[in-house]
């Protein structure tokens, strides 16, 4: 977007004070993760004073048994629910895009993205209702599954906002043009739309996982026994004492979300 | 390689749905963050040959929100003192009779009458606490056994003292420190409360609840807190030490119980008995640094912290648990709290 204000004259770099309001916003972004990130490697145990450099509570972070099995549970339910998230939403995006226009195609884009307006607590609370229900009328209890339906659902317009995006973007010529040279549908799909419609995809996929990865409210409501995530777990150690094993927890967490964002931008990079 | 995956991430998540199922016996616990020893939990798994289940909590209301909506799944909760009289009023605890239990003669008579659970019909001491706090002996060497060192400080204590940002403890303080009753609902003694207060405000550095911090940092000299963060600070601070007064101290207790419905009830059962037998609770308050209101069950801890002042109170000491106050008497405590803290 800068290049393209750069070339209409307008350089946003030599606006007035362009360097301070950066460097402000930057600074409130991410000096306190940086504070976080910094204390995670405090030999001492209070937040406060800096005692010297250790990585003692990185050691006692993995060897935390609860943090083991938070892991394991986030991971489970963020990569499920990424994958059919992100299957349903580019079903819904070429649905909704590479169809003549039909009936309530305005409302069915609206009604994918109306999870992305409603309130978080909302669709927790509901959500929460609905499993109940589900088990007493009908003693339906999926187990995870249940924290799996519910991820997928909010993810769905995560993963759908880029795909859409990538789709509109992409020329429908090249597909008519493959349809000319007697290509099936399908093949068409395969060989022309997917690998274009990759970096949206892949875009998408990151979203969900990080939507679904950090995800507190409809998680804390609808998890049941043995399916803590790792945000319930480290928003349930708040309560006691903070030591720094908390810092490097997030830390953690952190680093698994850089390097998925890293991932899927690298990954887009090289298909564009 | 999408359709791999997901075939695989499917059998995966089945498997792992279905093995909890598999073991023969199955608890689900669900108690405070931090609170639970894991050596407690696999005792208990090893002697029922029961596979236990632990998630947390960070705040009663987290917990009673879940347990509301219904089918939470879990067996055994452990809620604060007043949070097991509203479960209990609402029908949401089994009626488990711990009195008959042959673990019973255990427990400290102190807290068998309890205001939440009298007789112990539903529920079995898990921790309890009182709550003061601690004084900085390096600094202050005055007299530390009356709230007026929080209320009324001293000259080298003004501007020096965090209290715990928690409306009832520090107004039922002020109504220990003034001689009233809790939760009064005299206009008169209220306004006492609120002038009281008031005055205090500006010797009152912080309100937190991050006690540990504040005052080993030194931060401030001294601060309201509970004994077992005492404990805690004294193990890091050995100058910092944790007062009784003579005014009335406040306690307050969690509290193993059976939700209604709980679908290994014979195993929740099985684990209430299993935390009146005083080895078992020693086990939990060397992990939650509190006392357990199961009487013999300090030899079994750690001689430094089994022989601490803070879990031994003197004799003289009184405690209370306070239920908690009536809607309009919380009005004007809003009220008082509101102006002291804006």
């Amino acid at each position: 977007m800068a290049e393209a204000l750069a070339r209409k004259g307008l350089d946003l770099k030599h606006q007035p004070g362009f360097h301070a309001i950066a460097v402000i916003c930057l600074l409130l972004l991410y000096a306190p993760i940086l504070v976080l990130a910094v204390l995670s490697f405090n030999s001492g145990d209070d937040l406060v004073h800096f005692s010297g450099l250790s990585t003692q509570w990185y050691g006692k972070a993995l060897a935390n048994e609860g943090f083991h099995a938070a892991a394991t549970n986030t991971l489970i339910i963020s990569v499920t629910s990424m994958i059919l998230s992100t299957a349903v939403a580019t079903a819904a995006a070429l649905g909704t895009t590479r169809t003549r226009a039909w009936r309530g195609q305005g409302a069915a884009f609206m009604v994918i993205n109306l999870p992305l307006m409603v309130p978080e607590i909302i669709t927790a609370v509901a959500t929460l209702s609905f499993f109940s229900l589900l088990a007493s009328l009908a003693n339906i209890n999926f187990g995870i599954g249940n924290l799996i339906l519910a991820h997928t659902v909010f993810c769905i317009p995560f993963a759908y906002m880029p795909i859409r995006a990538r789709l509109e973007d992409m020329d429908v010529t090249l597909e008519n043009a493959a349809a000319d040279l007697y290509a099936t549908p399908w093949r068409a799909f395969r060989r022309v739309t997917l690998p274009l419609l990759m970096p949206g995809i892949t875009a998408g996929a990151a979203l969900a996982f990080i939507v679904s990865f950090d995800d507190f409210t409809i998680t804390q409501l609808v998890a049941g026994p043995g399916q803590t995530t790792l945000p319930l777990f480290i928003w349930s150690q708040i309560r006691r004492p903070i030591t720094p094993e908390l810092n490097a927890m997030c830390s953690i967490l952190l680093g698994i979300s850089i390097l998925f964002v890293l991932a899927s931008y690298l990954i887009a990079r090289k298909r564009a | 390689m999408k359709t791999k995956i997901l075939a695989l991430t499917a059998t995966a998540v089945l498997a792992l749905s279905c093995s909890a199922a598999l073991a023969d016996g199955e608890l689900h616990i669900y108690n405070w963050g931090d609170y639970t020893n894991p050596k407690l939990i696999e005792k208990f798994q090893k002697q029922f040959n029961v596979k236990v289940s632990l998630d947390d909590y960070d705040s009663n209301e987290t917990m009673l929100a879940k347990v509301r909506a219904g089918n939470s799944g879990y067996d055994i909760v452990v809620p604060s003192d007043y949070t097991v009289k509203i479960m209990i009023d609402e029908g949401l605890l089994e009626k488990t009779e711990p009195n008959t239990m042959p673990n019973f003669k255990n427990m400290d008579p102190r807290f068998v009458d309890v205001y939440w659970d009298s007789g112990r019909h539903y529920s079995v001491p898990w921790q309890f606490g009182t709550t003061s706090f601690s004084v900085n002996t390096d600094k202050y060497k005055g007299p530390m056994d009356t709230l007026g060192v929080l209320y009324n400080p001293p000259e080298e204590l003004r501007g020096r003292i965090n209290m715990l940002d928690d409306i009832n403890s520090v107004i039922h303080g002020a109504e220990r420190y003034l001689g009233f009753p809790r939760c009064t609902s005299d206009k008169a003694q209220l306004k006492q409360v609120n002038d009281l207060l008031e005055k205090a405000k500006p010797f009152w550095r912080t309100f937190s609840y991050d006690t540990n911090v504040k005052i080993t940092s030194g931060d401030v000299d001294v601060t309201q807190t509970w004994n077992g963060m005492g404990y805690r600070i004294r193990e890091k601070s050995p100058a910092i030490k944790f007062a009784f007064t003579k005014e009335i101290m406040e306690a307050w207790m969690d509290n193993v119980s059976v939700l209604k419905g709980a679908k290994n009830l014979e195993n929740a059962k099985l684990f209430q008995n299993f935390m009146m037998d005083p080895e078992n609770a020693a086990l939990a308050s060397d992990f939650a640094r509190y006392d357990n209101g199961i009487a013999g069950s300090h030899k079994f801890l750690p001689p430094e912290f089994g022989n601490a002042p803070e879990i031994n109170p003197p004799a003289s000491v009184k405690t209370e648990f306070v239920p908690p106050c009536p809607p309009e008497v919380l009005k004007v405590y809003n009220q008082i709290w509101t102006n002291l803290r804006k």
